[in-house]
C-alpha cells in the first residue's frame, strides 16, 4: 500500500494560499490530513475506528438482512434479531476466502460483537428479547438514521451517482413489482393493499434499496477499520497521514465493488437492483454517504429548536450542515438522538488505551460519551480528508506535479472543499486543538 | 486498416487495457463499426492506481465496463476536431473535461500520443486512467 | 434536655476549634458533620416527645442566674419554637454538609458554624428577654467572621455592613426590652412576667416600633434590607444558607414572640399598616429580583419578598394565618437553603453567576443535569407550585389573611406570580438553551455535593404532599396564642372605652 504515499514537500511553485484555512490547505498540499498530525490524535482516531468497526459489523449484516429478508414485512418486530446465517456470512474483504483481503482477521461476525450480543452491558445471559427490550443491544436505529439521511438527501453527486436516478426508472419499478408480488404471494391482504397503493410500496422498497446500499458500503469499512487498528497495535502507523493514506488506498481498492439490492423469497433471488447495472461502491455508496452523513443529515429532534420561517434551516437541502463534521457533540446523552446511540454503541468496544485516556480527561467516566463523540468527530475529519485526497488523486493531479497550473488546480479544489467549513458550526477550527474534548 | 482492439493488442504497453477490455466483455463493441474515439491509458497509467483497484474491477465486469466506457466517446474525433471544445460526453454518460490550451489534456491525463487512427475510430494514448466525477 | 441544643454545639465548637493541627480538613469536617448530625437527631427526638395538644411551654428548664439584673436561665418551647429549632438543626447539618471539603481554616469555620447554631437555638428557646438578647447577639460575631473570612470578592464591605446593621438592630431591641422592663416596673426580664402588663398605647407604639425596626432589619423588611443582597452574595454558600434559612427566621420569630406577644394592642392597631408594609416588601422584593443579572442576588431578593408573607400573616392575627406563618418560616428556610446551595454549586462549577453567561445547564452529560433539575424544583417550590412545601405555607397565609386584609393579601398573591416570573427567567437562562461549547468544561459534581440538595428536595416534596407534617407542630400554639391575644385586646379596648366614657 505505497502507491499513493504522498510526498511531504510543500509546494513552493505557487504562492501561499490566502484562505482562512490556509494552514490546513498547505497541510493537505503536503499530503497531510485536516487533523493535525500528533501521536495523541493518531491514538484517538485509531482507537475509535476500532470501537466503531465492531458495531458496524452488526450494522452491515443487519442492514443486508433487512434489505434481503425482512423486506416489506408489515410487522418487523424482529428485524434487529440477526439470524445466524447473517452473522456467519463471510465479509468479502476479510478472511481466507475474501475477494480482496483487507483485514487479516476472520470473515464472520467479530468475536467482541458476539460476546456483547450474548451478555450485553448487564453482563448476564438472558433471553434475547430481554436484552432487546432493555435496550441492552447494538443500536441499529443509528444505522437506520444514516440510511434515512441518504434516502432523504437523494440526487447527491448526480449525474455521476446513477443509483438514485435508477430508483425512479421504469425498469426499477418493474423489478419492484416482481419482487413485491413474489414476497406477498401468500398474503392477499398486503397484495390487495399493493394494488391500491403501489407507489407507497415502491417508495418503501426504495428505502430498502438504501438499506442494501449502506450495508454494502459498511461491509467494506468494518474490515478497513479493523485492519487499521491491528496495524496500529503492531506499531505500523507513524502518524495521522499514514492512517489517512491507508484509507485513500482502501477507497481506491474497493472503488469498483458492485452496489446492488437482492431480495430472497424462499431461497429464490429477485434482483431489484442487479449487479449488472454497474453501480460502484465509490460513486453510488461512499460519496453519497459522506455527503449525506458527514456533511448534511438533518437537525436531530430534541437537541435544539430551529425556526425554518426565520431562515434558521437552509432553504436548499444541499446547504444542510448537521453532519458529524458540524455537529455540536455536547448534547450527546440526550435520549434517543442518533449520535447518542452511536456513542453508546462505541462505548462498549473501546480499546483499553482509549478507556484509560478518557478516564484522565474532563469528567472522566462521567462524560466519556461526549469525549468519545469528539474523538469520533476528529476521526471523521480524517476520513473526510482521505476522501478529499482520494478525489484529488482520481480527478486532479499528484501533489508533486511539476506543472504549476496543475498545482493551482489542486489548490482550487482544496480551497473549495475548505469553503464548506467556513460556516461557524464547522468543527474544523476546534479539532486543530487538543483542548477540544 | 486494423480496428481499435487490433491496434491495442498489437501495440506494446497496452496489455492491461486489453485484458480489461476482455474482462469487461467489450471486445465486440470496440470491434463494431463505431466510430469511436478511445482515450487509451497505458500500462504505466494503470500501474499508478493503488493496489487492489484493478483486482476489484476485474472481479466485477459490469463495474469495470463502466470505467472503461468512460474512456470512450462516440464519433471519430481527431485532435484538430477537439480544438475549442472544453468537454465531451462519454459513452458512460459522464462528461470528460478537455484542455488543449498548452498540451492536449483530457481530464487529469495528458495525451502522450494523439491521433492513432483505426478502422472504426481513433485512439488517443493517455498517461492516466481517467475517472468520473 | 433543651440545654443540650445550646451547649452541645457550643462545647462542640470549642472542641473542633482546638482539634490538633495534624487532622486533615476532611477529618475536621467529618467531626462537625457528626456533631451537627447528633444535634439534628436530638432535636428530632425532642420533637417526638413534644405534646402536640399542649399549646403552652413544654420541657421547661430553669436556673437562677443573675437575679439582681432580672436575668435567669429559663428555657422552654412551644409549637413556634419547635419548628424553628428543627429547621435550625437541619440547616446546620446541611450547611456543614454543603461546605467544601477543602475549606480553608476548617477548625475556625466549623467552630463558628456550630456557635451560630447554638446561639440561634438558645434564642429560640429563651424565655427571658435578656437571655434572648444574649443569644441573639451571640451569633452576630461568628456570622461577621464567617462572611469576612470565607466570603466572596466583596466580603470585607459586606461583613462590615452586616455588622453595622445587626448591631443597630440589637441596640434597638435591647432598648425596647429595657424600656419595657422599666416602664412596667418589673423586677425581672422573664417573658411570662412581662406578658399582660397593660401599658399606655403610645408607649406600646414606641416600644413596638423599636422592636419592629430592630427585627425588621434582621428579617429583613423594606427599607431595612439593603445589607441583605450584599451580605448574601458575598457569603459562601453554606453561610448564605444559614443567613437566609435561619437568621432571617430569628427576626420573624422575634417579631412574633415579642412584638405581637408583648404589645398585642399596639400590634392590633398597627396591623393594617403592617399588612401594607408586608405587601410593599413582597412586591419590592419580587420587582428587584426580576431586575437582577446575578442569580445569587436574585435568590437573595426573593428572600426579601417571601419574608413579607410572614409579616402579612402576623398582621392578620388569625389562627390559620399564624399556622401559615410558622409553616412559611420552615418552608422558606428549606427552599432558600436548597436554592442557595444549588446556586453556590453552579457558581463553583461554572465559575459565574451571570445570567448572561449561564446557559444550557440541563445538558445531560456536560451540563449539570441533576443540579439544574433540582434548581427547577426549588424555583417551583419558591413560586408556590402545588405539591411542594411553599404552596402549603403560602396558601394558609393567604387563606387566613384574605378575610382581614383582602387588598394587601391580593397584592401579596401578585407577588407570588412575580416569583414565578423571575424564576422562569432564572431557569430559562441558566438551565435551558444550548450549552456553550467554549465554556462547558465544568468539573464533576460529586455525590456529596448533591446529597444536601436531594435531602432538602425530598423534604420540600414530602411536606408539599403531606402538609400535616408542616402544620401540626404549631396548630395548638397558634390557636392558643391568637385566642389569648384577641381576648387581651378586647379586654383592654373595653377598659379604654370605660375610661373614655366618663369624659366625653
Amino acid at each position: 500500500m505505497t502507491a499513493t504515499t504522498l510526498p511531504q514537500t510543500p509546494t513552493s511553485k505557487i504562492p501561499p494560499s490566502q484562505h482562512p484555512f490556509a494552514e490546513v490547505i498547505h497541510r493537505l498540499e503536503a499530503g497531510g490530513s485536516m487533523l493535525p498530525d500528533t501521536p495523541e490524535n493518531l491514538m484517538q482516531i485509531i482507537g475509535i475506528y476500532k470501537a466503531y468497526a465492531v458495531p458496524m459489523d452488526f450494522y452491515w449484516r443487519d442492514l443486508l438482512y433487512i434489505a434481503e429478508q425482512v423486506f416489506l414485512d408489515p410487522f418487523p418486530f424482529f428485524k434487529y434479531f440477526i439470524p445466524k446465517e447473517y452473522l456467519d456470512r463471510h465479509n468479502h474483504y476479510a478472511g481466507d476466502d475474501a475477494d480482496l483481503r483487507i483485514w487479516r482477521g476472520e470473515a464472520t461476525a467479530h468475536p467482541e460483537l458476539l460476546a456483547f450480543m450474548e451478555k450485553g452491558e448487564v453482563n448476564r445471559q438472558l433471553p434475547k428479547l430481554f436484552h432487546h427490550l432493555w435496550h441492552d443491544r447494538v443500536n441499529m436505529e443509528f444505522a437506520e438514521a444514516c440510511m434515512r439521511a441518504m434516502l432523504w438527501h437523494r440526487h447527491m453527486y448526480a449525474p455521476v451517482n446513477q443509483f438514485d436516478a435508477y430508483l425512479d426508472s421504469e425498469e426499477y419499478k418493474a423489478n419492484c413489482d416482481r419482487a413485491i408480488r413474489a414476497y406477498f404471494r401468500k398474503n392477499p391482504v398486503m397484495l390487495g393493499l399493493y394494488k391500491v397503493f403501489p407507489e407507497m410500496f415502491i417508495e418503501k422498497v426504495r428505502e430498502l434499496s438504501y438499506y442494501s446500499n449502506l450495508g454494502l458500503f459498511w461491509e467494506v469499512m468494518a474490515p478497513v477499520f479493523f485492519e487499521m487498528s491491528d496495524i496500529y497495535d503492531e506499531g505500523g502507523f507513524k502518524g495521522v497521514p499514514d492512517a489517512m493514506n491507508f484509507l485513500v488506498n482502501g477507497i481506491f481498492a474497493i472503488a469498483g465493488r458492485p452496489i446492488y439490492h437482492h431480495l430472497y423469497v424462499d431461497g429464490e433471488c429477485y434482483e431489484i437492483i442487479p449487479k449488472s447495472k454497474g453501480f460502484t461502491w465509490l460513486y453510488e455508496a461512499a460519496l453519497p454517504y459522506v455527503e449525506a452523513v458527514f456533511y448534511r443529515t438533518a437537525p436531530f429532534r430534541g437537541t435544539k429548536s430551529y425556526n425554518a420561517q426565520a431562515g434558521q434551516v437552509p432553504e436548499d437541502q444541499k446547504d444542510f450542515h448537521y453532519g458529524i463534521l458540524y455537529a455540536d457533540v455536547f448534547p450527546v446523552g440526550t435520549a434517543g438522538i442518533p449520535p447518542t446511540l452511536l456513542m453508546q454503541d462505541m462505548l462498549h468496544f473501546l480499546p483499553p488505551y482509549l478507556q484509560d485516556y478518557y478516564k484522565h480527561h474532563a469528567r472522566g467516566n462521567d462524560d466519556v460519551l461526549i469525549q468519545l463523540g469528539i474523538t469520533f468527530q476528529r476521526s471523521m475529519y480524517n476520513v473526510t480528508s482521505a476522501v478529499i485526497q482520494a478525489l484529488r488523486t482520481a480527478l486532479l493531479y499528484p501533489l508533486d506535479d511539476p506543472n504549476p497550473k496543475h498545482l493551482m488546480a489542486n489548490r482550487k479544489f482544496f480551497e473549495a472543499q475548505m469553503d464548506r467549513f467556513l460556516r461557524p458550526e464547522a468543527r474544523l477550527r476546534d479539532i486543530q486543538s487538543q483542548n477540544y474534548r | 486498416m486494423p480496428d481499435i482492439v487490433d491496434i491495442a493488442v498489437s501495440t506494446e504497453g497496452f496489455s492491461t487495457l486489453v485484458a480489461a477490455v476482455k474482462a469487461a466483455d467489450l471486445v465486440d463493441v470496440l470491434k463494431s463499426d463505431g466510430p469511436f474515439t478511445v482515450f487509451a491509458p497505458t500500462d504505466d497509467a494503470f500501474a499508478k492506481l493503488p493496489p487492489g483497484t484493478i483486482q476489484t474491477l476485474v472481479q466485477n465486469p459490469p463495474q469495470l465496463a463502466r470505467i472503461l466506457t468512460y474512456h470512450v466517446v462516440p464519433g471519430k474525433l481527431m485532435r484538430s476536431d477537439l480544438v475549442g471544445k472544453d468537454h465531451l460526453v462519454s459513452v458512460e454518460g459522464s462528461t470528460i473535461r478537455l484542455d488543449l490550451s498548452d498540451n492536449f489534456e483530457v481530464k487529469n491525463a495528458t495525451v502522450v500520443m494523439p491521433d492513432v487512427e483505426a478502422d472504426n475510430g481513433v485512439i488517443h494514448v493517455i498517461d492516466n486512467v481517467i475517472l468520473m466525477g | 434536655m433543651l440545654s443540650i441544643l445550646i451547649w452541645l454545639p457550643i462545647i462542640g465548637a470549642l472542641i473542633i476549634g482546638f482539634l490538633p493541627q495534624s487532622l486533615s480538613t476532611k477529618q475536621v469536617r467529618r467531626s462537625a458533620l457528626w456533631l451537627s448530625g447528633g444535634l439534628l437527631l436530638w432535636t428530632l427526638w425532642l420533637a417526638s416527645r413534644f405534646d402536640l395538644t399542649n399549646p403552652g411551654l413544654q420541657m421547661q428548664e430553669y436556673l437562677p442566674w443573675i437575679e439582681s439584673l432580672g436575668l435567669n436561665y429559663r428555657l422552654g418551647i412551644d409549637g413556634l419554637a419547635l419548628v424553628l429549632l428543627l429547621l435550625n438543626a437541619l440547616l446546620t447539618w446541611i450547611a456543614v454538609f454543603s461546605s467544601r471539603e477543602d475549606t480553608a481554616r476548617p477548625r475556625l469555620f466549623y467552630a463558628l458554624v456550630l456557635l451560630v447554631s447554638g446561639g440561634v437555638a438558645g434564642a429560640f428557646m429563651a424565655q427571658n428577654l435578656l437571655l434572648f438578647f444574649l443569644f441573639y447577639e451571640l451569633e452576630l460575631v461568628p456570622f461577621y467572621l464567617l462572611i469576612s473570612i470565607w466570603g466572596g470578592t466583596q466580603r470585607g464591605y459586606a461583613a462590615v455592613k452586616f455588622l453595622i446593621y445587626t448591631a443597630v438592630s440589637g441596640a434597638l431591641i435591647l432598648a425596647a426590652f429595657l424600656g419595657l422592663v422599666w416602664l412596667t416596673g418589673s423586677s425581672t426580664f422573664a417573658y411570662s412576667a412581662l406578658m399582660g402588663h397593660p401599658l399606655p398605647i403610645e408607649v406600646q407604639f414606641l416600644l413596638l416600633g423599636a422592636l419592629l425596626v430592630g427585627f425588621g432589619i434582621k428579617i429583613p423588611l423594606v427599607p431595612f434590607h439593603t445589607w441583605l443582597p450584599d451580605t448574601y452574595v458575598a457569603a459562601s454558600a453554606p453561610v448564605a444558607l444559614l443567613l437566609g434559612g435561619v437568621l432571617a427566621k430569628l427576626g420573624a420569630y422575634g417579631i412574633f414572640r415579642f412584638g405581637m406577644g408583648l404589645f398585642p394592642d399596639a400590634w392590633a392597631a398597627l396591623a393594617p399598616w403592617l399588612a401594607t408594609w408586608a405587601a410593599v416588601s413582597v412586591l419590592y422584593g419580587a420587582m428587584a429580583a426580576i431586575a437582577q443579572k446575578d442569580i445569587k442576588r436574585m435568590v437573595a431578593y426573593s428572600s426579601v419578598g417571601h419574608m413579607g408573607y410572614i409579616l402579612l400573616a402576623g398582621a392578620s392575627m388569625t389562627a390559620l394565618s399564624f399556622v401559615g406563618a410558622v409553616s412559611q418560616m420552615a418552608a422558606h428556610g428549606l427552599i432558600l437553603a436548597i436554592l442557595f446551595h444549588l446556586v453556590g454549586l453552579v457558581e463553583l462549577k461554572v465559575g459565574t453567576r451571570d445570567l448572561n453567561v449561564l446557559n444550557g445547564l440541563l445538558n445531560p452529560i456536560r451540563g449539570l443535569p441533576t443540579i439544574s433539575a433540582l434548581l427547577v424544583l426549588g424555583g417551583m417550590a419558591s413560586a408556590g407550585i402545588p405539591g411542594l412545601a411553599g404552596f402549603v405555607a403560602e396558601f394558609l397565609i393567604f387563606q387566613g389573611s384574605y378575610a382581614v386584609f383582602p387588598i394587601q393579601t391580593l397584592l401579596c398573591v401578585v407577588g407570588t406570580g412575580l416569583t414565578a416570573v423571575y424564576f422562569v427567567i432564572l431557569l430559562n437562562r441558566t438551565c435551558f438553551g444550548k450549552l456553550d461549547n467554549a465554556i462547558a468544561y465544568f468539573p464533576k459534581v460529586e455525590w456529596s455535593e448533591r446529597t444536601p440538595a436531594l435531602v432538602l428536595a425530598w423534604l420540600i416534596f414530602f411536606l408539599g404532599i403531606q402538609p400535616t407534617w408542616l402544620v401540626r407542630w404549631s396548630e395548638a400554639t397558634a390557636t392558643n396564642l391568637i385566642a389569648s391575644i384577641s381576648t387581651e385586646t378586647v379586654a383592654t379596648t373595653v377598659v379604654e372605652s370605660q375610661e373614655i366614657a366618663p369624659n366625653p
